[in-house]
């Protein structure tokens, strides 16, 4: 189960214990700012690991949670209930914090071109840590590798869809899924 | 032909771990790794991640400023909720009003709330202080264009009624929705404007909905 499936059941089973979730999402999409409020609330951790996962910093990933939201309240209106409100935040969330790796000169040559510089960046002392927590592996791929690596094995993207999304060709995303892998292998020690 | 000697390639390895692989390949691949332990093993190491990432747990630790983060988001988002709106707004042409329309069911929604906050505000600090302000040559020239709008849905809500039938029953349903909402935000400023009739701004929001009740309709008439 991908995380864009396993985050959809998460946060609809969570809004449903509180209320009954077609409505809630009908209150917001007519300006009830407590209703988003739920939603909100509901939706945001998921969001948050989806973020910190492909930007790899907490502090840039909670601004994005916060552009995120807000472009989620511009737009609810739009969402019309044929996929779940999970898989449509994750979609919105997913195409906003593209749009800022895009904005950064840096990330974006990254996107494009790839990085091999600091691909198996070894901890301070020169040894690859060994087992260490995934979302800290994560932090050590290169942006453009991270996301790809996030956007596929994590969040169940085709080669297709990522190289619409980004912007890079089919054949240079499967290439960074490939190093990406590569890389956590060693720095998670498998 | 792949042999035990051969290896497979570096795509080949990816491919077949994560269960990529052109089913009339997987024979072959298949055949190699009974025969070839260092592709098998790298096989499963590649599977070993992807099953370590699929189990690995959503973090959580982060929920305390995630809770924290919500006023910033509230005030952002009652700060967009009164939209300005561009003098030349009720002057676009038809194809770029088209493009807006998307958008426009959205602002629909944000005008009902704002046309609630203009009034509650307006009610607060007594019709005396917006009536200062009030330019009558504007208030005119927007309540003809609200007027105009206004006869111009109805013209094209008579041609909807005509082409009901005609129309995919997802199709009705979306456009009841979306008139819904415009309506629900053309009475809402009524009402707001019957409390304060020489405020501008509502006046403004008016001719703004009647303009998207019209981009609606002509969106219809587009596509049927």
């Amino acid at each position: 189960m991908n995380a864009r499936v396993r985050g959809a059941t998460e946060a609809t089973a969570t809004v449903n214990d509180v209320n009954d979730i077609d409505d809630v999402v009908r209150r917001a999409q007519r300006g009830d700012v407590g209703a988003f409020e739920s939603l909100y609330r509901a939706h945001s951790p998921a969001i948050f690991a989806l973020c910190r996962r492909m930007v790899g910093s907490d502090g840039e990933a909670l601004d994005l949670v916060q552009d995120i939201f807000v472009r989620a309240w511009e737009r609810l209106t739009t969402f019309r209930g044929q996929s779940s409100l999970a898989t449509w935040l994750h979609r919105l969330g997913v195409n906003v914090v593209l749009e800022q790796l895009r904005s950064s000169k840096r990330d974006a040559l990254r996107l494009i071109e790839g990085d091999d510089t600091t691909f198996g960046s070894r901890s301070p002392g020169g040894q690859v840590e060994a087992r260490i927590d995934l979302d800290a592996a994560l932090v050590q791929l290169p942006s453009g590798a991270r996301t790809v690596f996030v956007l596929h094995d994590i969040e169940g993207y085709s080669h297709d869809e990522i190289a619409q999304m980004t912007g890079i060709a089919p054949g240079t995303a499967r290439a960074q899924l490939w190093r990406a892998r590569r890389t956590l292998m060693r720095l998670l020690d498998l | 032909m792949i042999d035990a000697q051969s290896h497979l390639t570096e795509e080949e390895r990816q491919a077949v771990a994560d269960r990529s692989l052109p089913a009339e390949h997987l024979p072959l691949i298949e055949a190699h790794l009974r025969d070839c332990a260092v592709c098998a093993g790298d096989v499963a190491r590649i599977r070993t991640l992807m099953t370590h990432v699929t189990e690995a747990p959503t973090p959580t630790t982060i929920t305390p400023s995630l809770d924290e983060l919500w006023p910033a988001i509230r005030t952002r988002i009652e700060t967009s909720k009164v939209v300005p709106l561009s003098p030349n707004a009720i002057r676009l042409d038809g194809r770029r009003r088209a493009r807006r329309v998307g958008s426009s069911i959205a602002l629909a929604a944000a005008l009902v709330i704002a046309a609630v906050a203009l009034g509650l505000r307006a009610r607060a600090h007594g019709s005396t202080s917006t009536a200062q302000v009030a330019d009558t040559a504007s208030l005119i020239a927007v309540a003809d264009s609200a007027h105009a709008y206004e006869e111009e849905a109805q013209t094209l809500l008579n041609q909807l009624e005509l082409r009901r039938s005609m129309l995919r029953p997802e199709a009705v349903v979306a456009i009841d929705h979306d008139l819904r909402v415009v309506d629900s935000a053309i009475a809402e400023l009524k009402e707001a404007i019957a409390h304060d009739p020489t405020n501008p701004a509502l006046r403004r929001l008016l001719a703004s909905s009647y303009r998207q009740k019209v981009d609606v309709l002509k969106r219809v008439g587009n596509a049927s």
